[in-house]
């Protein structure tokens, strides 16, 4: 007989899913090779693999740009680039980030893509005391002497936009989100500032929704509440293929109507291309665009294009500015930099010329003080793009 | 009525589950006739899903005729993949199943590996026949054409599958082959011919499924181990060597992931596993498993 007992059944179950998750750790590309004598090592720490491995390209294509553009130097010393996958999260990333710290021993590191990951890492940064300049996730962190981000935190864009939804929708505002810290903050960030100018939240309990990620590909039974609650607009963060999802299944929904605004990652980057035209009118705040007209961006946008398909996204624009951040303070770190060196000069660079508009690190939180952006998706030639609409607050600090 | 409850919100998410549930029955059907019937447990099941999925990935183009085309290149696809999974076994068919789940796992990784090496690592985006992209209005509610038109289609093939089963002589070896597959050898057809056939129909019945329900599980890397997964879930919930088990099974994980999300999305997380433990901890054989006699 070919039947096996239910309970062994669920014991394979159970080793399938371990072997799953084991094969879900992918392998790491290897950076360019060594320098000569005298060349400095930075890690760079990026999803190259799993979930966000769009956004880990970008942030490593980011960094590549700038170096491919100012003779494979920082500081006036060549660059050794050392590449690590940061895979789906903090299992992957703090074995990479251990070799990148322990055994290769970079001068700074840079990149990471998920929140939680630069907080499982941050121990090691600690430990190893080497300089850290983020170009993405942020989590909340007790001591951040040797923690900068060129990004922004999680909380500013929705803090940043909740003024405009407050002026711009009659009526209330569902929140919607992914179950996980990024999801937490980005949610919390509009929610807080949405309901201190006045605004009212249309969920029935007047708290987020959050859905769980990233198991959640069918957001219908969402939308079924979404309609129920008697919205008159969304507002929501999602990323990757969850954002593809969120999408093209809301366009297509009984809620399509309501207008949509989100944190700009919903439709930044590959996602859009794969939203298409389900993609169409929704808003979107984030801190740069490629449309922005001044003379840093229209250099990197070229730079960009000569280089790679499509557009520069916000991902690449930070990680060129961490470039740009560590090629000025290995620069004014002397001679012989160190990690201690380098640390003490990035606190000193004031302001910082940048593809989204000058910008500099706030003194308390090493994140940028920097300028937000309302975009929408419009036509732009042939393709859809997040065309910037208007400036939205300054938030930072 | 005493008590007043809104049903209204809960029309959408109830359809949906009917559109979901249909997916994950034509996709499970074919674990269920490899494991009933030739007693192998295929870990590349949603492999052969993912093969249907990036090729309608690939030649969807909004047109009726690439759906067509893509149907037919998909089912040819996956339905050789399952032979090929079939003649792998062939040496192992008579050992443990642990044998055959390491093969067949190993034969999903190295499988994965070459759909993305092939399709690249992103999610593919789907293009629908231009008709069916966009939505329509049911009971008053807003739905998306292509699901209505999915559960009309997934209906009709699981009917047809259910009249292959009991009415064609293939049907009938194959559920002789269940009850006694040593009798059905000395009726003088070749089992190995039967645990092929099973194998490759079970390709087909996947490789369809993953055409057709590529627009609502989307072809990507992690696309062969949700679907393996669901379709696990559903054999579980489901017994063994019963159609309507298995119907039944993935029409209840259908509602379970939407009606259930809907009613209380705080417990969307664990709703799957826990009518999982459920079902096993009331009925270890299943919703609705066959009586039989040893």
């Amino acid at each position: 007989m070919s039947l096996t007992t239910p309970r062994r059944r669920r014991a394979r179950t159970a080793a399938l899913l371990a072997l799953v998750l084991l094969a879900a750790t992918g392998c790491a590309d290897d950076g360019p090779g060594a320098g000569p004598n005298g060349s400095i090592k930075i890690g760079l720490l990026a999803s190259l693999s799993g979930t966000y491995q769009a956004v880990g390209k970008e942030i490593r294509d980011g960094f590549e740009l700038y170096l491919s553009t100012h003779d494979g130097k920082l500081g006036g010393r060549k660059v050794d680039l050392i590449v690590a996958d940061e895979g789906n999260g903090a299992p992957t990333a703090v074995p990479a980030a251990t070799k990148l710290l322990k055994q290769d021993r970079v001068l700074a590191l840079t990149g990471i893509v998920g929140g939680g990951s630069v907080a499982a890492v941050y121990p090691l940064l600690n430990e190893t005391r080497v300089p850290f300049v983020g170009s993405n996730g942020r989590p909340e962190l007790k001591d951040v002497s040797r923690i900068w981000h060129t990004s922004y935190l999680s909380d500013e864009p929705g803090e940043a936009i909740a003024q405009h939804v407050r002026d711009n929708v009659k009526g209330s505002v569902y929140a919607i989100g992914p179950d996980y810290q990024g999801g937490w903050d980005e949610l919390r960030g509009f929610t807080d500032t949405f309901v201190k100018v006045g605004g009212t939240l249309a969920n029935p309990d007047g708290k987020t929704t959050f859905t769980p990620f990233p198991t959640t590909t069918n957001f219908t039974p969402y939308f079924a509440r979404i309609k129920a609650s008697g919205a008159d607009a969304v507002y929501t963060f999602y990323a990757g293929s969850a954002a593809v999802d969120f999408v093209k299944q809301y366009a297509q929904s009984e809620i399509r109507d309501l207008p949509l605004y989100a944190a700009g990652f919903l439709t930044e980057g590959g996602v859009l291309d794969a939203q298409g035209e389900a993609a169409r009118d929704i808003y979107s705040v984030l801190n740069y665009s490629p449309d922005l007209d001044n003379a840093e961006n229209r250099a990197f946008v070229a730079a960009w294009k000569a280089r790679y398909d499509g557009s520069p996204t916000t991902y690449a624009m930070a990680s060129y500015d961490a470039a740009a951040v560590l090629d000025r303070a290995i620069a004014a770190a002397g001679d012989d930099p160190t990690p201690e060196s380098v640390n003490a000069a990035i606190g000193q660079l004031g302001q910082i010329a940048s593809p989204r508009g000058t910008w500099q690190f706030s003194p308390t939180t090493h994140a940028p003080v920097q300028k937000w952006y309302l975009r929408q998706v419009r036509q732009d030639g042939r393709a859809l793009s997040n065309t910037v609409v208007g400036d939205l607050a300054t938030v930072g600090g | 009525m005493a008590v007043d409850i809104p049903i209204d919100p809960y029309v959408v998410p109830a359809l949906d589950g009917v559109a979901y549930g249909l997916l994950v029955f034509v996709a499970a059907a074919g674990l269920v006739l490899c494991f009933g019937v030739a007693g192998i447990l295929n870990l590349a099941h949603g492999t052969l899903y993912a093969i249907g999925g990036y090729t309608a990935a690939a030649l969807l183009d909004g047109g009726w005729p690439s759906l067509l085309l893509a149907l037919a290149v998909g089912v040819i696809a996956a339905t050789a993949a399952g032979a090929l999974v079939a003649g792998l076994l062939t040496r192992v068919a008579a050992r443990t199943h642990l044998t055959q789940a390491l093969l067949t796992f190993g034969l999903a990784l190295v499988g994965g590996s070459l759909l993305v090496r092939a399709f690249g690592p992103d999610d593919q985006p789907v293009r629908v026949p231009a008709a069916l992209d966009g939505s329509v209005v049911v009971a008053g509610h807003r739905y998306a054409a292509y699901r209505l038109v999915f559960i009309v289609v997934a209906a009709l093939l699981a009917g047809l599958l259910h009249l292959a089963v009991r009415r064609t002589r293939a049907g009938m070896l194959v559920r002789a082959a269940v009850d006694d597959a040593e009798m059905v050898a000395v009726l003088g057809v070749s089992p190995t011919w039967i645990r092929v056939g099973v194998l490759a129909a079970a390709g087909a019945l996947a490789g369809a499924a993953g055409v057709l329900g590529a627009p609502i599980i989307g072809p990507g890397p992690d696309t062969a181990d949700v679907v393996l997964l669901l379709s696990l879930v559903v054999v579980v919930l489901g017994g063994l060597g019963s159609m309507t088990g298995t119907l039944l099974a993935a029409l209840a994980v259908g509602q379970i992931q939407t009606l259930g999300v809907a009613l209380a999305p705080s417990a969307a997380p664990f709703l799957l596993f826990a009518a999982m433990a459920a079902v096993l901890a009331v009925r270890a054989r299943g919703l609705a498993a066959t009586r039989r006699t040893t």
